[in-house]
């Protein structure tokens, strides 16, 4: 469990309504404006070439220095390479002291905040002034956070700035922007003016030629490196690029995914000391840059981790985050926030400083989409939780849950067919469980909970007859747990839907958890056991084709086993068999019906494949009755939710849309953000319920605007989270499974012969 | 891109990033439009001299209309009102300018005014930052100070209200300077 103290900090976040506001609107523009600064460019051919950059420079970051530092002193400037914080604050405290400097102006850098630069400077008696508008409103209000790691100051509204403006000059202010941005012009002119040192980060560091490249739209970068006789640059180790056209990717993308701009008003490039004044005529400036490292190369010898390094610091994978949304880089508590702080404080901080932030991370994977690093974000915070379970062990609750019964089958099944028994008290016999009591009531505030099934799926399929004469396929489902146990209609909608296509489905019976609840809070031991279990389990099915219908366990089969048993002998080969045979059931229904993967772009109808079993694209083609039948032969809007591992791990998006359109007595309409997560993100939403709910609440609104009368899924875990925010909301929409859209068009396929046990 | 589609293309991506374009045929109108522009922006002018600036006569022009002109001093550009600077390169994609500012009143004229007019030859507009880096290294050698602008100085740091003028000149004014008549001044 999270920290006291951070769970305050999150509570505080989520009560302040001006900060969500102002953060929430950023977001939803900035979503808008990225699309329109980067259209008609081949966005992905960019961020390839910056990856490709950045990681060849982080594997070489010890001859970048040498040859950056070469450049620079070949031009008279000066280089310390600073191996951490505390050399690197002390070198620039003495290089103040050597010129009797009392006053610093600073203009934004990361790295100095990094090295928490100001205090010790304040400390030893001078005065640091940042002259960042943002960054300046932040140093007059002690212990004030920064929200955001580029608009620190963006959850201010300008009363307040106006107050803490008029604190400062002794006179009252009023709160009109203009005139506050003049005040701050005159104010920080006359620092500009006077001080004996400028300080400043930089974007980009250049090793042929020695040049640091900085970006600002104010231009106070330009007044810290040009009035100042001195002149320090803190520039982290990540920053050094090769050569001098490795910059022009990078300030493509830079301002476009920062603040989608096309380019920020100025970029300073200095290369080596300049002209300045010096008191009594121009002289030259005396230009120190301090090569921070800090953690960077500990982690860019780290074979996962170097990845981070990647980062070019636009907090763009923060703008479309939905959890920073709502919390705001106040709470993550150092300097980088989101995922990616999350990473850079385990190396600049330490992995205890990352475990509370790296929790927040609910994995929907639209930062992996935006980075223009191509940094996957969220698979390294998995790596991180994994390292932050190795060093500090699970917490109680998971340990029990995960160790005790997940990583136990058959306890976990008997105790869940124990819980269907005994939860009468709480479902009063209906599907869902509107409240639950004490403790746990926050588990079923805005969401209701699905009751477990009275008979679980791998009870219903010993009773499923399938008419099926010349099975073209054989297929093993591997259901997960929502489905066998929370949804085994979804299951058996898959069965009949694909019997309907000719396909005979097995369920295996040893299959057991995927281990994504263990692979997701960092468990890594528990994860390897089940994938080895279930890699046996769906061996001996010797299937076709291994089918799920959820795409979490998918993503487990298909990516996570093999990498998991990546390097064990006698393993390995078989997830990696397995994984080749992994579909989801969507996908493998599309196949079915437009005649195989390479042919589904040309064919829309299907029916017509050649090389098709003829009985099947008959029944295929004779799918003329309603998917979902509507009153009056009208046909039902239906509107897609795009889950997150559905659209961004398997890419199956389009596919699913094109499967649902070709369902007669079908409409489907677009929702808003139907790609935004939905909240569940598994565990997430009982160790978060605070943020899973008002990210729930967002996608009803989404949903209910849709006009739709149903909601199509792909992922169980997305139907109960969505089904359950509907049934609070007291909503009519139904939540379906795509499969149970599917089954309900067709006349034949499998039926459950089962009967349900009598209540107790 | 021909020389009228990377005027056209500049001229409209810098008026996007909120500079204002002026194009004058030819050097000897230089100086009247900037008496012009600069009547109602204060009297007080920072000058660096360049070829433009030279050869277009911009300082009698202005001292004659009764400009009060600065060419140096330790407090050069800090009480001006609008900074004269010729820069080196234009970018059409972004409406950017490019100019080698090692030049101490060079740069100081362009940041500390409120006002920063820009003059430039339309023969040295390019279509991007990779044509003008190759430039600056077919030349040989790397400057010491390189500065892009773009569109004034601006903040977006309160409720995000895009501001113009915080740090650096509030209004940029380029000056295109075309090649009819009486050569360039390059």
């Amino acid at each position: 469990m999270a920290a006291k103290e951070f769970r305050r900090r999150i509570r505080q976040a989520l009560d302040n309504a001006s900060l969500r506001g102002a953060l929430g609107r950023f977001a939803d523009s900035y979503v808008v404006s990225r699309e329109e600064v980067y259209a008609g460019r081949d966005f992905e051919a960019l961020r390839k070439r910056i990856a490709a950059i950045k990681s060849d420079a982080a594997g070489h970051y010890e001859e970048l220095a040498a040859q950056f530092t070469q450049a620079v002193e070949a031009r008279g400037g000066r280089v310390f390479r600073a191996p951490d914080a505390a050399t690197a604050r002390e070198y620039i405290y003495q290089v103040a002291k050597e010129h009797g400097v009392t006053d610093i102006v600073k203009s934004k850098s990361f790295a100095s905040e990094e090295i928490h630069l100001n205090e010790y400077l304040q400390e030893r008696g001078l005065n640091p002034h940042e002259t960042d508008l943002a960054e300046w409103i932040l140093q007059l209000m002690p212990g004030e956070r920064p929200s955001h790691m580029v608009m620190p100051a963006i959850h201010l509204p300008k009363e307040e700035v106006a107050r803490v403006f008029s604190r400062y000059l002794g006179e009252p202010v009023e709160p009109d922007i203009k005139n506050m941005v003049r005040i701050a012009r005159r104010e920080l002119r006359k620092k500009f003016l006077t001080a004996g040192m400028g300080i400043s980060g930089a974007n980009i560091a250049v090793a042929e030629t020695g040049t640091i490249v900085i970006c600002t739209n104010e231009g106070n970068a330009r007044l810290t490196t040009t009035v100042p006789p001195v002149h320090v640059a803190i520039v982290g180790y990540e920053k050094l690029v090769p050569r001098l056209k490795d910059i022009v990717p990078i300030l493509e993308a830079l301002p476009r995914s920062g603040t989608a701009q096309p380019i920020t008003s100025y970029v300073t490039m200095i290369t080596g000391p300049v002209p300045a004044w010096q008191g009594d005529g121009e002289g030259i400036k005396e230009l120190h840059v301090v090569l921070l490292d800090n953690g960077r190369t500990r982690m860019a010898a780290d074979p996962v981790f170097k990845e981070a390094l990647q980062c070019i610091r636009c907090a763009s994978c923060t703008n479309v985050c939905p959890v920073f949304q709502l919390v705001s880089g106040q709470v993550y508590g150092y300097i980088y926030s989101g995922g990616i702080g999350s990473i850079l404080t385990a190396f600049f901080n330490s992995l205890e400083d990352a475990a509370d932030p790296q929790s927040l991370c609910i994995g929907c994977r639209r930062c992996a989409e935006v980075c223009p690093a191509q940094i996957n974000i969220p698979d390294l915070v998995l790596k991180l939780r994994e390292r932050v379970v190795e060093k500090q062990g699970l917490s109680s609750g998971y340990r029990i849950a995960l160790h005790g019964v997940v990583a136990k089958p058959k306890l976990m099944h008997t105790l869940l067919r124990a819980a269907a028994r005994l939860q009468g008290p709480v479902t009063h016999g209906r599907p869902l469980i509107r409240h639950l009591p004490l403790s746990f009531s926050d588990l079923t505030a805005g969401r209701s909970l699905p009751a477990i099934a009275r008979v679980p799926l791998r009870d219903r399929v010993k009773c499923l007859e399938q008419p099926v004469a010349q099975p073209r396929l054989k297929a093993a489902f591997y259901s997960g747990c929502v489905i066998d146990f929370a949804y085994p209609e979804i299951g058996e909608s898959v069965f009949k839907v694909l019997n309907q296509h000719g396909v005979q489905v097995v369920f295996p019976q040893n299959q057991a958890c995927c281990g994504a609840p263990a692979t997701y809070a960092g468990d890594r031991d528990t994860a390897i056991r089940l994938a080895r279990q279930n890699i046996a389990a769906l061996e001996e099915a010797r299937a076709d084709v291994v089918v799920t219908a959820c795409p979490t366990c998918a993503v487990a089969l298909k990516q996570d086993f093999p990498a998991l048993l990546a390097g064990d002998r006698e393993w390995e080969g078989r997830a990696r068999a397995l994984a080749a045979k992994v579909k989801d059931f969507t996908e493998l229904v599309n196949e079915l019906e437009t005649g195989g993967p390479q042919e589904q772009s040309q064919r829309e109808r299907p029916g017509q494949a050649p090389g098709m079993v003829p009985g099947i694209a008959e029944a295929a083609s004779q799918q003329e009755q309603p998917g979902s039948p509507g009153p009056g032969g009208q046909p039902v809007k239906v509107t897609y939710h795009d889950s997150c591992h559905f659209k961004r791990h398997l890419g199956l998006d389009q596919v699913a849309r094109q499967v649902l359109q070709r369902q007669p007595g079908i409409e489907l309409v677009e929702m808003q953000e139907s790609d935004r997560c939905c909240g569940f993100g598994g565990s997430y939403s009982i160790k978060y319920p605070e943020i899973s709910r008002p990210i729930l609440e967002r996608k009803l609104k989404n949903i209910k605007e849709s006009g739709a009368a149903v909601v199509a899924v792909d992922c169980p875990g997305c139907v109960l989270q969505i089904r359950g925010g509907l049934d609070q909301a007291g909503s009519p929409v139904q939540v379906k499974h795509t499969a149970e859209i599917l089954a309900a068009g067709e006349d034949k396929g499998a039926t459950s012969g089962c009967k349900e046990p009598a209540s107790p | 891109m021909s020389q009228k589609e990377l005027t056209a293309t500049f001229t409209r991506q810098a008026e996007i990033m909120g500079a204002q374009v002026v194009q004058v045929a030819r050097v000897g109108a230089i100086a009247p439009k900037l008496v012009e522009a600069l009547r109602p922006l204060g009297s007080k002018i920072a000058l660096v001299d360049s070829p433009l600036v030279q050869t277009a006569g911009v300082e009698r022009a202005l001292a004659e209309a009764g400009f009060r002109i600065e060419k140096d001093g330790a407090a050069f550009a800090r009480q001006a009102d609008s900074g004269i600077v010729q820069f080196d390169y234009g970018i059409a994609e972004t409406g950017t300018l490019a100019m080698d500012a090692t030049d101490l009143k060079t740069r100081l004229a362009a940041m500390l005014p409120l006002t920063c007019v820009a003059l430039l030859p339309e023969e040295r507009l390019r279509v991007n930052l990779t044509q003008v880096i190759e430039a600056y290294l077919e030349q040989g050698g790397w400057p010491g100070y390189f500065t892009l602008v773009t569109g004034p100085s601006r903040t977006a740091d309160i409720e995000r209200s895009l501001t113009i003028g915080v740090h650096g000149p509030e209004r940029l004014l380029i000056v295109l300077v075309g090649e009819e008549g009486d050569g360039n001044g390059r």
